[in-house]
This record gives structure tokens, sequence and C-alpha cells, in this order.
């Protein structure tokens, strides 16, 4: 009888192949695993990792055009960064921006998925064009929006000249608050068909027997919204709410294409920070730190995203 | 091998090769005017005049002015600076610390130089006693006037002081409608930066000394900002206008007056969709002054041209040197400024009767006779300061901060960018 032990090991009692390889059939998967893990693996430290890192280091440089070699100037810049009152209007503008924008963009959506869970003639056409506004490239609705807004031509000042509400047409972006409502409007016009089409896939596994059920039991649409459609709702909701927070955080082009951050720093969120600094101001090591500040607003949703994710609930 | 490997060796193939025809002409321009439609052509005739003269060939590559000091920092970062790029005259001192930056005097040397180049258009290539960068065109920037709105608004005139122009402007306000009587600048930090700098100096003040000291805390700039803020309260500027807005709204005669460099004949042909018919509209003019009398400035203005070197030390037989050579010959000066309406660089060009007898151009030297330097935007935190200017700037004629506020904020915070960078207040 062949001896089953393997070399140093504990002796099997069942036959193993001669070219079956150590570690047994869940190392070998683990190796599958971490080959089909690869590709993304590289990208994510090529893309990622690498150019954070590199960000990481150059915020502990001066570095700017005047600089021919980076200075090492250890947490300096973390230090005028942060004593800089320009910085905490940004993290302040930057909250307001996502706060009221995924809120906006949360209440639309999920009235707008309600309306479209109804059924009715052209539901289909009328979801498929829903999505149009996320489609469309990010500075185009910029665009678009600021062709809206304009203090000239305008289509608002257009309406409301032609209404007779106003005289002379209104320079909306022109206005710390008329800017921000316009970039933080542009952004939950665009976010609507994503926190839509959640709620939407959300409300089609909502239990149709028990609604009516509450309604035989004298439920009105607000009572059945509260107590049955919202709690079903609760893990999309978090989804979604975490999802746009992190989405407005990250937002660049929409706010630069229609204010550039302006007017004065009326929509200077981080992101407008960070390229003001490093494309206007040439201050790279100044644009690191703010840049790296701004990934660490980043993590507490993106882990609490991540945990949702792995955790399932 | 399957047709997927056949397709991406195929693709591969193509990608070298493609890389290779790239790099296998004997030099780079990047430049902003190949970015320009109305100036491309214009930027494919010099490479053509170039290669068919010398046999040798130019890599175009064009960069939106906007985004060309940004694309310029980037390449030195990745070190595949262009052999010749084209930049305004302010970005000079900002580039001046670029690696292998050429300086002509030590390639075609300065008794050259000074034989080729109008004076004050060599001027603006020094930097730190190097030549650094030559002109391809020249000229200043100025004020224009849209004829066709101010004979509607009945101005038979062009304002001469800052108290005639007020008065027109509001004629202009009350008889042309919906139109912005001054197409000032007022959003994007560069347009705003040129439009104030222009009447601080024509209210007789200044903003930081050649020394680098900020002297912009005075009375003449808290009178200039008042005036723009007072012009702003009657409605005779507009917020939300750059310089692009501007020249659309004079070339469809909404306006009546802006700011723009020489080439604004050649914008308002583009703008106005009428092309030369529109010329006669377009009229140079001195920015008004504070008392009749007072001597009219303008601000320095010109599309220069920098190398870097090809061999160490640069000849004027490397491929670059020679292109450059090239753009100052009159086969060039006496085509190219004169299709963007400006002024050549070269002495030779200038007198040539298609320079010389154009009247607009004459005009527009004549008008422009004073030009200062651009006091912010060349020094190397110029992009810091501009920011610091345009936003006190804002804030004012946004009603956000009183004028003497945002002086004194402006004061502060260039004093401070200035102590940054070195230069003691």
């Amino acid at each position: 009888m062949t001896d089953l032990a393997p070399p140093g090991g504990r002796r099997l009692d069942y036959p193993v192949s001669p070219h079956a390889r150590r570690g047994g059939l869940q190392a070998a998967q683990r190796r599958i695993g971490m080959l089909m893990l690869l590709p993304a693996a590289t990208a994510f430290v090529l893309i990622i990792l690498y150019p954070f890192a590199q960000a990481l280091g150059l915020s502990m440089f001066e570095d700017t055009l005047q600089t021919i070699e980076p200075i090492f100037v250890g947490l300096d810049n973390f230090r005028e960064v942060l004593s800089n009152p320009d910085t905490w209007q940004s993290f302040l503008l930057t909250a307001i921006y996502v706060g009221t924008a995924t809120a906006g963009t949360l209440v639309l959506g999920l009235g707008w998925a309600l309306i479209l869970n109804q059924p009715f003639r052209g539901r289909g056409a009328i979801r498929a064009l829903t999505l149009l506004p996320w489609v469309v490239p990010s500075t185009v609705s910029a665009f678009i929006w600021a062709w809206i807004f304009n203090s000239r031509f305008g289509v608002i000042n257009g309406m409301l000249l032609e209404l007779g509400l106003i005289d002379v047409p209104q320079a909306w972006l022109s206005t710390p608050e008329g800017a921000m409502v316009a970039v933080v409007l542009t952004r939950i016009w665009r976010s609507i068909p994503l926190f839509m089409a959640f709620f939407l896939a959300g409300l089609q596994n909502v239990d149709g027997e028990q609604l009516d059920a509450a309604r035989v039991d004298g439920a009105n649409n607000f009572a059945i919204l509260r107590d049955h459609i919202l709690p079903h709702l609760r893990p999309v909701l978090i989804v979604v709410v975490v999802l746009g927070v992190i989405g407005g955080l990250q937002d660049f082009d929409t706010i630069y294409a229609l204010t550039g951050g302006g007017p004065v720093r009326a929509t200077a969120v981080l992101s407008i920070e960070v390229y003001r600094k490093a494309f206007e101001q040439w201050d790279i090591g100044m644009a690191s730190a703010i840049g790296v500040l701004w990934v660490v607003t980043l993590l507490p949703p993106a882990y609490f995203y991540l945990r949702l994710l792995v955790k399932g609930r | 091998m399957t047709k997927i490997t056949k397709l991406m060796a195929t693709a591969l193939a193509a990608g070298i090769f493609t890389v290779g025809a790239a790099q296998a002409a004997d030099l780079s321009w990047m430049g902003y005017s190949y970015a320009e439609d109305s100036a491309k052509p214009s930027v494919d005739r010099i490479i053509d005049g170039f290669t068919t003269k010398t046999g040798l060939t130019v890599e175009p590559i064009g960069t939106a002015f906007g985004d060309m000091q940004k694309t310029m920092f980037l390449r030195a970062r990745s070190k595949t600076l262009p052999d010749v790029a084209q930049i305004s005259e302010r970005w000079l001192p900002m580039f001046s610390t670029l690696p292998g930056l050429v300086d002509y005097n030590e390639v075609f040397g300065k008794d050259y130089l000074a034989q080729t180049y109008a004076p004050e258009a060599l001027a603006m290539g020094q930097f730190n006693g190097k030549q650094y960068a030559l002109p391809l065109m020249s000229g200043s920037i100025g004020m224009v006037a849209n004829q066709a709105v101010l004979t509607q608004a009945g101005i038979t005139e062009l304002p001469k002081t800052v108290e005639e122009f007020k008065a027109d402007l509001i004629k202009v306000r009350d008889t042309v409608p919906n139109s912005v009587p001054y197409a000032m600048a007022t959003k994007n930090n560069s347009d705003i930066l040129v439009d104030f700098l222009m009447w601080v100096y024509n209210f007789g003040g200044h903003v930081i000394e050649p020394s680098g000291k900020v002297v912009v805390d005075s009375d003449a700039s808290r009178q200039a900002l008042t005036f723009l803020v007072d012009l702003m309260n009657e409605r005779l500027i507009a917020p939300e206008i750059g310089r692009p807005d501007a020249r659309r709204l004079v070339g469809q005669s909404a306006a009546a007056f802006y700011l723009d460099a020489p080439q604004s004949r050649a914008f308002l042909r583009s703008f106005s969709g009428q092309d030369k018919a529109f010329d006669v509209n377009v009229k140079p003019m001195q920015v008004p002054v504070v008392h009749e009398g007072d001597e009219a400035v303008s601000i320095q203005w010109a599309h220069l041209i920098i190398s870097f070197a090809q061999s160490n030390p640069p000849t004027e037989k490397d491929p670059n040197m020679q292109f450059v050579k090239y753009l100052g010959d009159d086969a060039v000066q006496t085509q190219f400024p004169v299709e963007q309406s400006a002024l050549p660089g070269t002495i030779s060009a200038r007198a040539n009767p298609v320079v010389a007898d154009d009247a607009y151009l004459t005009a527009w030297a004549q008008n422009n006779a004073h030009p200062q330097v651009n006091e912010v935007g060349t020094w190397n935190n110029g992009g810091e300061l501009t920011e610091i200017l345009a936003e006190e700037v804002q804030a004012a004629l946004l009603g956000q901060k009183t004028p003497d506020e945002a002086i004194t904020s402006m004061s502060q915070r260039m004093a401070a960018s200035m102590t940054k960078a070195g230069f003691a207040q």
C-alpha cells in the first residue's frame, strides 16, 4: 500500500494525486482569486494608490514654480492650510453643497421613483428619458444650467421678464446664494436619475398586498409611505445617501464649469480649492495638502459604504 | 493567432508607428494660436513656409490660451517641454525658471537682435538681463469703441475723460435696449486683472513697484475702484462678463466700449458675422483719463516665442533656432501679425506698406502710445496675486465689500503673498 502521508505531514486516509498541489482546493481557489484580482489591483495601485502616495509625499514639500527642486517642509503646508480661514470656508461650503444637494436629490429622487412606480401609459418611455441627465456629460449639464441662469440671455430671466415679475435681468450667478443654489440644483438634476433608479428597484420589491391591506385598514398615502415604504427602503436609502455624499465630495467639473468657484469664493469647495492652488497659483505642495485633507473627508462615508457592502446591511 | 490577438498586435504596431511619426518631426511648436480657428490656417502657412525653405518639419501642438501655463507647467514636470513655445508677455518671468530655456543673445547675438526687432517689442522678451523671448507680434491692450453703437446713442465724439466716458455710457444705456454700455470684464481672474489695472493706471496709481513692494493701497486705487463700483450700480457695466463675452457683445453691437489687444479687429470681424465689413465700426481710442490732458496709459501686450535647447550649447543650426529665426522673417512678420490685427515685432515688417498703410494698426499705435507693464502678472506668484486682486475687485463690484475695504484687504493679502515670495514690504 502506498504511503499517503505527505512529507512531514499527517497521514491521509484517502489517495492524493501526485500532481495535486500543496494546500488543497481552498489554496487553489485562493490562488485563482488572487490571479483574478490582479488586474483590478494593478489598476488600483497605478491609478489611485501611487498618485495618492505621491500627493501625500508632495504635501510635505514646498513645490512651486519658484522652487526648482521641491524643498521638504514636513507638516508646514498642513499648518498653513489649516490656519487659513479660506480652507475652513471651503470645508463649510463643501458641507453646504454636499448636504443640500444630497438631501434635495433624496427627496426629489424618491418622489420621482414613487411616481414612476405607478402604472400609467408611457411609463417606460419616461423612465428612459429620466436617465438623460445622468447620461449627459457633467460639463455639458453645467453649461446648460449656466445658460439657464445667464444674466443676459438666461431662460429664467426671460420668463420672469415676460411675466413682468422683474424689470431688469437679474445676475443669479453673481450673488453667493444664487451661485450656490445654481450649483446645487445642477447637482440635484444630474443625480436624480441614479437615486431614482435605486429607489425604483427597491420599490418593486415592496409587497403590494401589504400596501393594499394597509389601505383597507384606512391608511392614507402619507401613512403608507411613512410606515411601509420607507422602512422597506431603509437599506437603499442608506446606500444612496452614502453614495450621494461621496459623489458630492468628489464633484469638481460641474462647479468649475458653472461658477469657477465664484463669485469671489462663494462656491470654492475643496475640489475647486485644490485646482486653484495647483493650476492657478502653481503651488503643488499646498494643493496636495488640501487634497490629502479632502481625501480624509471622503474616508468616513467611503468606509461606511464599504462596510455596508461587505456586511450586506 | 486569434483574430483578437491579431487586432491587438496591429493596433500596437499602429500605435508605435504613430508615436514614431510624431517624434520624427525636427521640432515641436506649442502655441495657443494653433488652437484658435481664426489663426490656425495662418500658423499652418508659417509651418509650410518654413518646411519649404529649410526642409525641416514642425510638429504643431495647439493648446488653448487659458490652458497654456498649466500645460507648460505639467510638461516641464514630465520633461516633455516643446522645442518652441508661444507665450503671453506676462508669463515670461514665470517661465524663466524652466530648465533649458534659451537665451537668444547667446545664439543670435545682441547686435543682430537689436537690428532686427523693434526696441520696445524686444524689451518685452527680456528678463534678468537675458533675452529669453522674441516677439512674434506686439502691441498693447487698449480701449475699443463700437461706432455703430455710438451713432445709435447720438455720441459724435469719443470720450477723453472719465466724466465724459460715464456720460456717454449713460446715453448708451438709455438709448440702446438691453445693452451693456461698457463690457468690462467682471468674471475670470485674468480678465478682471487687466481691466482693473488699466483704470488704476489711468487714475494715476500703481499696484506693485518693480522692487516687489505692494503699493495698491492708495487714493488713486480707491478712486478707480469707486468709479467702477459706481458704473456697476448705474448698470453701465454688468456682472458675469469675461473677455470672450465682451467681444461677442461688442461684435453684436450690444456694447459700446471694451478693453482688448489689437487683435480686437479680428475677433470682432468673427463675432459680428460681417467679416471685414464690420471694420468701420471698430474704433481704437485712448483710455479715458481723470483730467483732460493727462497721459492715457495702456498695458503692454505681446505674443512671444521662447525655446528650449536642442543642443548644448544651443546654436543657430539647431532646427528650433532656425524656426525661431524664420519667425522673424518678413515672410512671417508681414503675414501672421497683420492677419491677427497686431503689430509685427520686427523693424522691417513695421516699415512694410502692408503694415504701415493699415489705418487700424496706425490708429491703435497712436492711441496707445504709453503702454505700461502688467505689474501683477509678471511675478512668479502672479497666479496668487491675480486671484487676490480679482476676488477683491469682484467683492466690491458685487457689493460684498466697500471699495475702501476691498483695497485695504487687497493690499494686505498681496503684501503677504509678496513677503512669502521673498520681497520685503
